[in-house]
């Protein structure tokens, strides 16, 4: 019973990981038709900023410095690199973003070695707290729940600000949106900005829990696809609903019957695309793009 | 048939058998050794079943390794399990190429319904399914130790079993040293690449070839014509599996080893870039892509740490800059070059006729 909570709370942990990463794609998919393999690339940056700056200036510091420099990047990237491919089909997107996601992971390891590193959870935090029976470390709680205030303040953004309006009205008809006077280029690069920023934060803010290589955006990239698709390419709903069903899903299956605990997902990935392929909360018009 | 394009053939498999027969020569005086130039020929042949899918019906697969890796795993176990003591190569190879071919109808049948994104990932969900089980099937496949050490397969010729890893005479090359490492692997390698363009270019320039095409330019149309485009992508899926399947159990008996990487994403990664910095559309795209990117890994990767970082770069930049790749560049200035001049020409004459 005691390895079941832990298992059941583990998945709500790795979930919100995958909720956090899977938003951005989501909602960068939904408003830009983008579809960025690079997005993994924004949470490994994320992650060594964050663990450079942590260094020096401590953890606080350097969850501040990773959104920052990440979306600074995703700004130049949209502005630089993936303009043009806005309009192109969704093979071409695949195709640039996995060069870009090739680019900054050999990059960092160039940078900062093949080899895995970790911050320490900060003194302070190093704690565990008790919930009845089993005992859980302290920041992972902290963890979870400072993602959960993130997502509250991204559903804030999307659905009460204009520029919010304009995603969401660009999500059904883009032309429209234009015609009417929004401007949804400049909304568009602040969500893609937005996204990579997410990913970012949530790079560094996990650095203590997970590990840090230079393949783990793509390590963490792969399974967030699975969290979209489930969900459903494009819904803010979809990105949670999905993410919290694959994290519980891999993190319980690993406890009863571990090899199974990554073939799941794919399985999971596989029927939902032939079943349902706009995912279990997405809207059907979106998917014959 | 006509006699131009019976001529045309002709030529077509002279220069074919020309080139595959100058490569390692002019390979080893770049200092590619020989035994690499045999791994190109070898992943070349998955590299143009990656071709056909994504040049000829425009979907993506992200997920390739699967029969790639597939195939290496079914030769190894084949000759483990069932023939460990006349290990036969041909039984290996069409044994492994036709579990391929299973696999590629069995996934095709679902994915060929789906078109972009949702192809690609299909095929990634599918090819991730293959590496996790392949992993923790451990009694069958060593999980991550991969398959090393099984028997060495011959390939039985009439009367003969041949060792493909006998090692050819050395050839004097002057200035360039001797080709010296080169085995009997390379003749045997080439020949199945030299049948696999041979087919690959019929089959392009068959009706199946344009109603592929057809179909990737106009779905709706070719449907109302009368062609049931599901059933041509699943052809093309499956023959573009089958190949893929060839080739990775030719690498796996090559090499005399199969590691679990073969599956995974890196390596359907891999074909991906073969192709696009080769040429999608052009029959030898494939071939000139493995051989120019399997070649640089070969000579940087000797000096620099960073090579998937050029290999990177390289990438994007032929994405940007040449969208139809360095073959499909090459003879699009080629053939317009050769436009132009016949232009020129018939003006000239025009002028000089007044």
């Amino acid at each position: 019973m005691v390895a079941l909570s832990q298992a059941l709370l583990n998945g709500v942990v790795l979930g919100l990981i995958y909720v956090a990463i899977a938003v951005g794609l989501t909602i960068v998919f939904g408003t830009l038709r983008l579809v960025n393999f690079a997005h993994g690339a924004f949470y490994a940056i994320g992650a060594y900023v964050g663990l450079v700056v942590a260094q020096t200036w401590g953890l606080g510091a350097g969850f501040i410095a990773a959104p920052i420099a990440v979306a600074i990047f995703a700004i130049l990237l949209d502005r630089f690199l993936l303009r043009p491919f806005y309009a192109k089909d969704a093979t071409s997107q695949i195709l640039v973003t996995f060069g870009i996601a090739l680019i900054v992971e050999e990059t960092l390891k160039l940078i900062f070695g093949a080899t895995t590193q970790q911050y320490p959870v900060p003194a302070a935090l190093a704690t565990s707290f008790s919930l009845g029976a089993i005992t859980y470390p302290a920041y992972r709680l902290l963890f979870a729940l400072g993602v959960i205030v993130m997502l509250v303040l991204v559903w804030f953004f999307i659905e009460r600000t204009d520029y919010g309006l304009i995603v969401r009205a660009g999500v059904r008809d883009r032309t429209m949106v234009q015609l009417l006077g929004g401007n949804i280029r400049q909304a568009s690069t602040i969500v893609f900005a937005l996204g990579a920023a997410i990913a970012g934060l949530v790079g560094a803010a996990a650095s203590p829990i997970y590990s840090i290589a230079p393949g783990t955006g793509f390590a963490f990239l792969v399974p967030s696809f699975v969290v979209v698709v489930v969900g459903g390419l494009g819904s803010f709903w979809g990105a949670v609903l999905g993410g919290l069903l694959i994290g519980e899903l891999q993190s319980v299956t690993t406890l009863v019957f571990p090899p199974a605990a990554n073939v799941i997902i794919y399985l999971c990935m596989a029927l939902v695309l032939l079943l349902r392929p706009q995912g279990l909360l997405g809207e059907s018009e979106v998917i014959r793009q | 048939m006509t006699g131009a394009t019976r001529g045309s053939d002709v030529r077509f498999a002279l220069l074919t058998s020309i080139v595959l027969a100058v490569f390692p020569f002019a390979f080893h005086a770049i200092d590619g050794y020989a035994g690499l130039a045999t791994q190109i020929l070898i992943v070349s042949i998955a590299s143009i079943g990656f071709n056909l899918l994504l040049g000829y019906t425009g979907l993506l697969s992200y997920g390739h390794a699967m029969f790639y890796g597939g195939g290496g795993y079914v030769a190894a176990i084949l000759l483990i399990r069932l023939m460990p003591d006349h290990p036969n190569l041909w039984l290996a190879v069409i044994g492994a190429t036709l579990a391929a071919t299973i696999l590629a109808l069995l996934v095709g049948a679902l994915a060929v319904r789906l078109y972009g994104i949702y192809f690609a990932l299909l095929t990634l969900a599918f090819a991730q399914m293959v590496f996790f089980i392949v992993e923790q099937a451990k009694d069958w496949t060593s999980g991550d130790d991969g398959l090393q050490s099984f028997p060495n397969a011959l390939l039985p010729l009439g009367p003969y079993n041949v060792d493909l890893g006998t090692a050819l005479p050395s050839v004097p090359l002057g200035p360039f040293g001797n080709l010296a490492d080169i085995k009997l692997w390379y003749i045997f390698a080439a020949l199945v690449l030299f049948c696999v363009l041979l087919l690959m270019r019929a089959l392009t320039r068959s009706q199946f070839g344009e109603v592929l095409t057809a179909i990737r330019e106009n779905e709706e149309r070719s449907s109302l014509v009368g062609f049931n485009a599901a059933a041509y992508r699943l052809a093309a899926f499956a023959i573009s599996g089958a190949l893929t399947g060839l080739s990775g159990s030719l690498r796996a008996l090559y090499d005399g080893t199969v590691a679990v990487e073969s599956l995974g994403i890196d390596r359907s990664g891999s074909f991906v870039i073969y192709t696009i910095v080769g040429g999608v559309q052009a029959l030898f795209g494939p071939v000139v892509g493995s051989a120019v990117i399997m070649y640089l890994e070969s000579v940087l990767s000797a000096h620099i740490s960073y090579w998937r970082l050029v290999e990177g770069v390289i990438f994007v930049a032929v994405i940007i800059f040449l969208p139809a790749g360095i073959v499909g560049t090459l003879s699009e200035r080629f053939s317009g070059r050769a436009k132009s001049r016949a232009l020129l020409v018939q003006t000239v004459r025009a002028d000089s006729g007044k």
